[in-house]
């Protein structure tokens, strides 16, 4: 406590009768830090005071009315003061304490005395400023807590060590866990490792004092979940330059992601879709005189089929002729039959040609559905025939699946549904990819065979598509992932996990959902629940 | 006409794929026309200008111009002429455009023999009613 004073230099007023007061000296001596300045009048104290800073005002009372009215002033503006009062009696001094005056001394107190009362006076001013501004610095704490608690992002503070020191409720819900299992643990658990290296943005911050702004980090939750994040950090760093932590803030990418993702998938599908319209198109051409060919070509069997038979016939009557040289045309011509087997060659081209024709017709149902399927949406919803919708899906995927499925078609009578046919065929697709590839794992190479079910139902306003396997299942927990992006349990390169969260966003897109049910070890059902729409049940 | 009646029907089929030409030929080979056969637009119109064609069977996609160019051209110079355009392409014309140029009706391709014959008859049914 050898600074009294509240400022750099403790400035006490001194007002009195006397020029140059006996205490002064004295208190001066004791008060060493203290700057004592003498001042002839009360409207001098108060310039003073408005001039410098003021610590503290000693006034005699023998100044008359005056001294009354400066106590008054100078408590009005919190600057203490101490009152030398003539009388020395108890009333007085309790009336000057009344009227604001912080100490009361009798008039001949010595400079010692003086000097201690001041001294007093100072360190409780001083008491009470602290207190004021410890106060409004709490004030300021608290309402940066509220600013950083009610914060839309994720705010994450960590110590010089790497421990999470702090986290607000957003980050607690992207990392999936409360304050007390967060708060003390190593910040990096809850991170992947981010751009080169085995480290997360935070660690690489703390190491080597590294800003990030969005850069893009996964949150690995307790419960397995991953989820995208755009992530900003930066090094706190001490007055003296040590780190001591990192500050991070991040925001769950997921739905952007998402949404990305989804956008790919489309312009990767309408490409492909493109691709498939150019080589139906190509396909189309020869498809035509194929298939007209054909058609003729079992019409000129025929016609040859009718045509032998006179020939036959005309050998029957030549081979009992009179002319040997009829009877010897007659022969050859048995000889040369007998040898071309022409009864079978003749039936065996109608075969034959039959045959082709049947395979032409395939192959122009496969061409008309790639162009189905790569024929792209309208902006507009339009009435469509999910049945059929699901058909030509079906038949697009059966050539992988089939030397392992069996399917099952149950189609109910659908009303017309006002949708999106292009992105429904779509969900169908990533259905029946996802059965067949169940079923793949479950049978693996032992040449069994599983079941796929497509079953179409109305139930009033809703109509609903299911497509059922009897593959490996999903284990429960799996089953609440599934529809997660990015939640695969397909070998690298087998599937980008995208598939049934695309699908689930374009279900709800159409106010549908998409729901699933299992049992593992005997296979999965996935429905697709969709409302007719107002339009869609005035029928075709 | 005077002579319509006691002619064949004159047809003729433009594709730029000469198989397509030759099986749409053996489709109709028996049917009780006369039939006439363009690789391109061009050479249709050429046989246009010379030939009193009653029909004209012409695919859309082609080089150069598209069917339904041609039957705007044919309407222009032979608008007695019965227009039918064969197409694998049924949904990407915009009908409007169809109905512009007046074809009186639009086959798919590959086409079915029996629906083929059966509308070019209906066509030359037309005609021979017209007088």
């Amino acid at each position: 406590m050898d600074q009294p004073g509240v400022g750099d230099t403790t400035l006490v007023a001194a007002l009195g009768p006397d020029a140059s007061p006996s205490w002064l000296r004295v208190a001066g001596e004791r008060l060493r830090e203290a700057e004592i300045a003498r001042v002839g009048s009360a409207a001098e104290c108060q310039a003073l005071a408005r001039s410098r800073p003021l610590d503290a005002a000693v006034v005699d009372a023998r100044v008359g009315a005056e001294a009354e009215a400066l106590v008054a002033w100078l408590a009005a503006r919190a600057i203490p003061s101490l009152v030398l009062e003539p009388a020395g009696s108890d009333s007085a001094a309790l009336a000057w304490l009344r009227a604001g005056a912080g100490e009361c001394l009798p008039c001949g107190a010595n400079g010692e005395r003086i000097a201690l009362a001041l001294r007093r006076l100072l360190a409780r001013e001083r008491a009470r400023r602290d207190a004021l501004r410890r106060e409004a610095a709490s004030d300021v704490a608290r309402a940066h807590r509220d600013i950083v608690e009610q914060l839309n992002s994720a705010l994450l503070v960590v110590d010089a060590t790497g421990r999470i020191a702090y986290c607000n409720p957003p980050a607690e819900q992207i990392l999936g866990a409360g304050f007390e299992a967060l708060h003390g643990r190593e910040a990096s658990d809850w991170f992947e490792p981010a751009g080169e290296g085995d480290e997360t943005l935070i660690a690489r911050s703390l190491r080597s004092g590294a800003r990030f702004k969005g850069a893009e980090a996964v949150v690995t939750r307790p419960d397995g979940r991953r989820v995208p994040v755009g992530m900003s950090c930066a090094p706190i760093e001490s007055a003296d330059g040590t780190r001591s932590g990192v500050v991070a803030v991040f925001q769950d990418l997921s739905d952007v992601k998402q949404l990305r993702t989804q956008l790919l998938q489309h312009e990767k599908l309408a490409s492909i879709g493109e691709l498939a319209a150019g080589v139906a198109h190509e396909i189309n051409n020869p498809m035509g005189f194929i298939h007209a060919n054909l058609f003729q070509m079992a019409e000129y069997v025929q016609d040859l089929r009718r045509v032998f038979a006179r020939v036959e016939a005309l050998a029957q009557a030549a081979s009992k002729s009179d002319s040997a040289e009829l009877r010897e045309v007659a022969r050859a011509l048995a000889a040369e039959a007998e040898a071309v087997d022409v009864e079978f060659v003749l039936g065996d081209l109608a075969k034959a040609v039959r045959e082709s024709q049947e395979g032409s017709e395939r192959i122009r149902h496969i061409v008309q559905d790639l162009r189905d399927f790569s024929h792209p949406d309208a902006s507009e919803r339009v009435l469509a025939d999910l049945n059929q919708c699901l058909d030509s899906t079906a038949n697009i995927v059966w050539p992988m699946m089939k030397h392992a499925v069996v399917l099952e078609k149950r189609y109910a009578e659908l009303p017309v549904v006002s949708c999106f046919p292009m992105q429904l065929k779509q969900v169908f697709m990533n259905l029946l990819v996802n059965a067949y590839q169940a079923i793949e794992e479950a049978v693996g190479r032992s040449g069994e065979t599983g079941t796929i079910a497509l079953e179409t139902a109305r139930h009033g306003d809703v109509v609903r598509i299911s497509v059922r396997d009897s593959g490996v299942g999903i284990s429960a927990e799996h089953r609440e992932r599934i529809f997660d992006p990015f939640f695969t349990t397909k070998k690298v390169g087998a599937g980008t996990g995208l598939g049934l969260s695309t699908s689930f966003g374009i279900v709800q897109r159409h106010g549908g959902r998409l729901t699933v049910e299992s049992e593992p070890g005997r296979g999965s059902a996935f429905h697709v629940f969709l409302p007719v729409g107002e339009e869609g049940d005035t029928g075709e | 006409m005077s002579d319509a009646s006691a002619r064949l029907p004159l047809v003729l089929l433009v594709d730029d794929e000469p198989r397509i030409l030759s099986a749409l030929r053996r489709t109709l080979r028996r049917e009780p026309y006369e039939l006439l056969s363009a690789e391109s637009c061009a050479e249709a119109l050429r046989v246009i200008e010379s030939q009193p064609v009653d029909v004209v069977l012409s695919d859309h996609k082609m080089p150069g111009m598209t069917g339904l160019q041609l039957l705007e051209r044919v309407a222009a110079r032979r608008p007695r002429a019965i227009r039918l355009l064969i197409t694998g392409w049924t949904e990407s014309i915009p009908p409007e455009e169809i109905r512009a140029v007046g074809v009186r009706e639009v086959i798919s391709k590959p086409w079915e023999d029996a629906a083929l014959k059966e509308s070019l008859r209906r066509a030359c049914k037309d005609l021979a009613e017209r007088g």
